[in-house]
């Protein structure tokens, strides 16, 4: 992810692919499927047959569907002898897509009208809490009417409960400046996080004041990462600047994410800007400062006062994160660090889960196959909590829980860092490892 | 275009989310790791023998050409459907089957990947021998077909000294069980027929191979070169003494520079070649062993000779040498990868014949050889689009294989003939033997409807 290619910088990366099939080991589609038009090799075959004249880009449904089938999760990426960048291949096509095609509904609704607009997915959050609060989630799932949207039905499931409060509004209660301050630190609170997962936003901001850092939380955009995903480039590149502005507007030392996605894209605003001729340097002052939270927490160390939580834990690397970032160990780190808790790795902890931002709605079977895959990993463990580092894997592994009936919680490293951290320093208050909602 | 009839049936057969028509589809199908292209008619993915036996029924009765196809990995284009026809996924029949520890065989389904196997057994102690470059995704099925080897296959040997019997789906539909007698086999090798017959005798639906105990000690080593030549002489040195090691490759500088590229490993990219070495054995056999092939680099002009410290380090070194065809992909868009073989003691003639025949030519060859075998792995690049550059490449490919049965070796030692030795078939067998060879393609596949067009050319079997 990051940034758009001319058709020539396209055409050499896409030749680099030699069809070794070195893909099949990793690719998630293939491996659920074992059918070659859902491995990575076949996307990149593809793209070059349209860029050879063969075919063109969206006059072809299945090619389109062929393509928009990919999970971007750089699983191909990171064993590729040539390392031929599918995921960016893949974004790029779809940007070829949508310019002869137009931007697809889901893309035009979601992204575009939603979620590049704060006020608008504070009001949706409103709404679906109520949807879910009133038990009218109930009557409309037994009323069969899910069924008649067929896919998009499919998406209500993976819903997760709205908090009652967005990050935003618990921010007066939760911002305290430390006794001493080592770093001032912008929080960037995406969307997931502000909107959905509230919880985790909250942990975090605990965490990082609790280890002297001076924290701000300015109003800021949607990162940009479901449009580019979606190949809507144009309008990744306005969000970014928007929120470099934001940003370095507070002068932080340091820019901070909880999520994944959200961390990874950042990081990479430079290279999505670096040929803007206003934007270009801010943007690298601004993505050299970006820190995944995991990552910015073991390099400054933090405080080791922790009180003991029981349990078992096992950690799902999200695809932003492992290979978007290259971070495994940091997470495992601090969790290891929580006396008490027993860290279990599962099989293919770093295989995607099928969330993949909208793909679970998108491609509601295909992902639930990937899903059962990840489930019986994890249930193999033994483990009672799921740790993940992004709110996107959060809520498909949620929903993973809720589907294969188990009693397991989906945690941030940070939820279970706070709790042992508070727990420590106020003795005798009972602090519960799951069930913190 | 296959009739409404066909795709009804099968259809019928498969399933209809298990089989593929349309020209998008079959796109995924059209091609393997080689340089070569053609659409098929229809994929379908198959998941169990029944359905593969009925799927020949349908063919015989139509006339029509079917194609097995593993994990698409081929270097020849063996599964290529240049006839078009109907191309078998057998990724699907994935499951191994049994292991028996006590009679050292395990039982698997030929969309078992070599590395899935090798995993499975080694939790017993044992490996499966024959381990090609492409083991993490290359299946069993594949290897069979192709009569694969692999790194090892200097010490243990190719695939056809691995394999114990099959289950194969015969052109008609019936279904046949060959060799279970396991290793003391009465009667005709009919079994060692199959293997390396490139899916033109049958489709391999099971299949029971040789397990080969995991040795006490392993040992690996890197000598380093500043001349190909010194490398090559090396081996033969080596060779000469006795020593069979379990692997012992070359690879040339642009090969250690395109996977260092990949995997930054600190390779040393000034060598003009490297040699990577593994014996194995009991623990004080293979320290002997090291000593005496470190002596012998040294003598010969090695410029360091490092032995890997930890498994780790052991493991970064394969996968280098395993990532060689994929990385190659850096410097051309193409290449065609050859594995001619010569007498071992040939290999260093044959490796200088190779460097002087791409300095004729104008052109890029990287080469890497499993050069304790005298396998040698010639990889011609080219620019697809540069049809002035495809043809230097095509005429340095011809005299390759010219060079390499002059100094009485063979056209491939583990990739199979395919499509891309088709041509030079006439140079490396007489005319009698050719006939002779299709005397037994018409005795298994009457109508030539099994991966028709590879190995034999289809004009020879026409007439």
């Amino acid at each position: 992810m990051g940034k758009e290619y001319s058709l020539q910088e396209l055409e050499k990366r896409i030749l680099r692919c030699n069809r070794c099939g070195t893909c099949q080991d990793v690719c998630p589609t293939y491996r659920i499927t074992g059918n070659e038009n859902d491995v990575a090799r076949s996307r990149v075959r593809l793209a070059r047959l349209v860029l050879e004249g063969k075919y063109q880009w969206g006059e072809e449904e299945q090619l389109t569907a062929n393509l928009n089938a990919c999970l971007l999760c750089k699983a191909c990426v990171a064993v590729c002898p040539a390392n031929v960048p599918t995921d960016e291949i893949v974004m790029e096509a779809r940007k070829y897509t949508q310019q002869r095609k137009g931007l697809p509904p889901f893309n035009r609704i979601a992204y575009r009208g939603v979620f590049s607009h704060n006020k608008r997915l504070a009001l949706l959050t409103r709404v679906i809490r109520m949807y879910q609060k009133s038990g009218m989630n109930r009557v409309v799932q037994r009323s069969g009417f899910l069924k008649l949207l067929k896919d998009w039905g499919k998406a209500e499931d993976l819903l997760p409960p709205m908090p009652a409060q967005s990050l935003g509004q618990m921010l007066p209660d939760l911002l305290r400046p430390p006794a001493s301050t080592t770093l001032r630190v912008v929080f960037f609170a995406g969307c997931a996080i502000n909107f959905f997962y509230s919880r985790i936003g909250a942990a975090s901001i605990r965490v990082l004041q609790a280890n002297a850092c001076q924290v701000a939380v300015p109003e800021v955009g949607c990162c940009g990462g479901p449009h580019q995903s979606g190949g809507d480039f144009s309008e990744a590149m306005r969000l970014a600047k928007g929120n470099i502005d934001r940003v370095l507007a507070q002068r932080p030392d340091v820019i901070v994410s909880d999520c994944a996605t959200c961390s990874s894209v950042l990081k990479e605003y430079a290279a999505l800007l670096g040929n803007d001729a206003e934007y270009g340097p801010r943007s690298a002052e601004f993505s050299a400062k970006v820190r995944d939270i995991n990552e910015l927490i073991v390099e400054k160390g933090w405080l080791r006062d922790l009180a003991p939580l029981a349990g078992r834990v096992s950690y799902h690397d999200p695809c932003h994160l492992a290979r978007g970032q290259g971070i495994t160990a940091a997470p495992r780190t601090i969790l290891r660090s929580i006396p008490g808790l027993e860290m279990v790795e599962m099989r293919e902890a770093d295989m995607c889960c099928g969330g993949a931002g909208s793909y679970g709605a998108l491609h509601p079977d295909m992902s639930r196959r990937i899903l059962d895959r990840k489930m019986g990993n994890f249930k193999g463990t033994g483990a009672t909590i799921l740790a993940t580092s992004c709110p996107s894997c959060a809520m498909q592994l949620e929903y993973g829980i809720r589907r294969h009936g188990l009693t397991a919680s989906v945690m941030h490293p940070m939820e279970l860092l706070a709790l042992s951290c508070e727990k420590g320093r106020a003795p005798g208050a009972a602090a519960q490892t799951s069930g913190e909602r | 275009m296959l009739s409404p009839h066909v795709q009804r049936e099968l259809t019928r057969i498969f399933g209809e989310d298990d089989v593929l028509t349309s020209p998008i589809s079959c796109e995924a199908y059209a091609y393997d790791s080689s340089p070569f292209f053609a659409q098929p008619e229809a994929v379908v993915l198959a998941d169990s023998t029944e359905e593969i036996g009925q799927l020949m029924e349908l063919a015989t009765r139509h006339g029509i050409v079917v194609i097995a196809r593993g994990a698409g990995t081929n270097l020849s284009g063996g599964c290529v459907p240049t006839h078009g026809g109907i191309v078998v996924a057998m990724s699907r029949m994935d499951r191994i089957l049994e292991i028996d520890p006590v009679n050292e065989t395990a039982w698997v389904e030929p969309g078992v990947t070599n590395m899935a196997l090798q995993e499975a057994v080694a939790a017993h102690g044992y490996m499966f021998a024959p381990d090609p470059a492409s083991l993490k995704v290359a299946t069993i099925g594949g290897n069979v077909a192709e009569c694969a080897g692999g790194m090892r296959g200097v010490k243990f040997g190719v695939t056809r000294d691995h394999l114990l019997a099959l289950e194969v789906v015969m052109s008609d539909g019936e279904v046949v069980m060959l060799g279970e007698g396991g290793k003391y086999l009465p009667g005709i090798d009919v079994t060692g027929l199959f293997c390396g017959s490139e899916g033109t005798f049958g489709i391999i639906t099971k299949i029971k191979v040789k397990l080969t105990p995991l040795a006490e000690a392993v040992r690996t080593m890197m000598a380093v070169f500043d001349s190909l030549d010194k490398a090559g002489d090396t081996v033969s040195a080596i060779i000469a003494k006795g020593i069979i090691p379990t692997t012992l490759e070359i690879m040339d500088q642009v090969l250690v520079r395109a996977v260092d590229d990949f995997l930054q490993l600190g390779l040393p990219r000034e060598a003009e070649a490297i040699l990577l070495i593994e014996v194995d054995g009991f623990a004080v056999e293979v320290d002997r062993q090291c000593e005496t092939i470190v002596a012998i680099c040294t003598r010969l002009g090695a410029t360091r000779v490092s032995r890997a410290n930890s498994e780790e380090e052991r493991k970064n070194l394969w996968l280098a040498r395993r990532s060689g065809n994929g990385a190659l992909g850096r410097i051309k868009a193409a290449y065609m990868v050859q594995d001619v073989t010569v007498p071992r003691y040939k290999l260093p003639g044959m490796l200088r014949l190779v460097a002087d025949i791409a300095s004729k030519y104008g052109i890029v060859i990287a080469q890497m050889a499993h050069a304790g075998d005298g396998n040698l792995h010639p990889h011609l690049l080219y620019d697809p689009y540069d049809p002035d550059e495809k043809q230097r490449v095509e005429e340095a490919a011809k005299e390759i294989f010219h060079a390499a049965l002059e100094e009485g070796g063979t056209l491939t030692g583990e990739h199979g003939i395919g499509i891309e030795k088709l041509d030079y078939m006439p140079w490396a067998f007489s005319q009698d033997d050719l006939e002779f060879m299709l005397l037994v393609k018409r005795a298994l596949d009457p109508q030539m409807l099994l991966n028709r067009g590879k190995v034999l050319s289809f004009a020879m079997e026409e007439s």
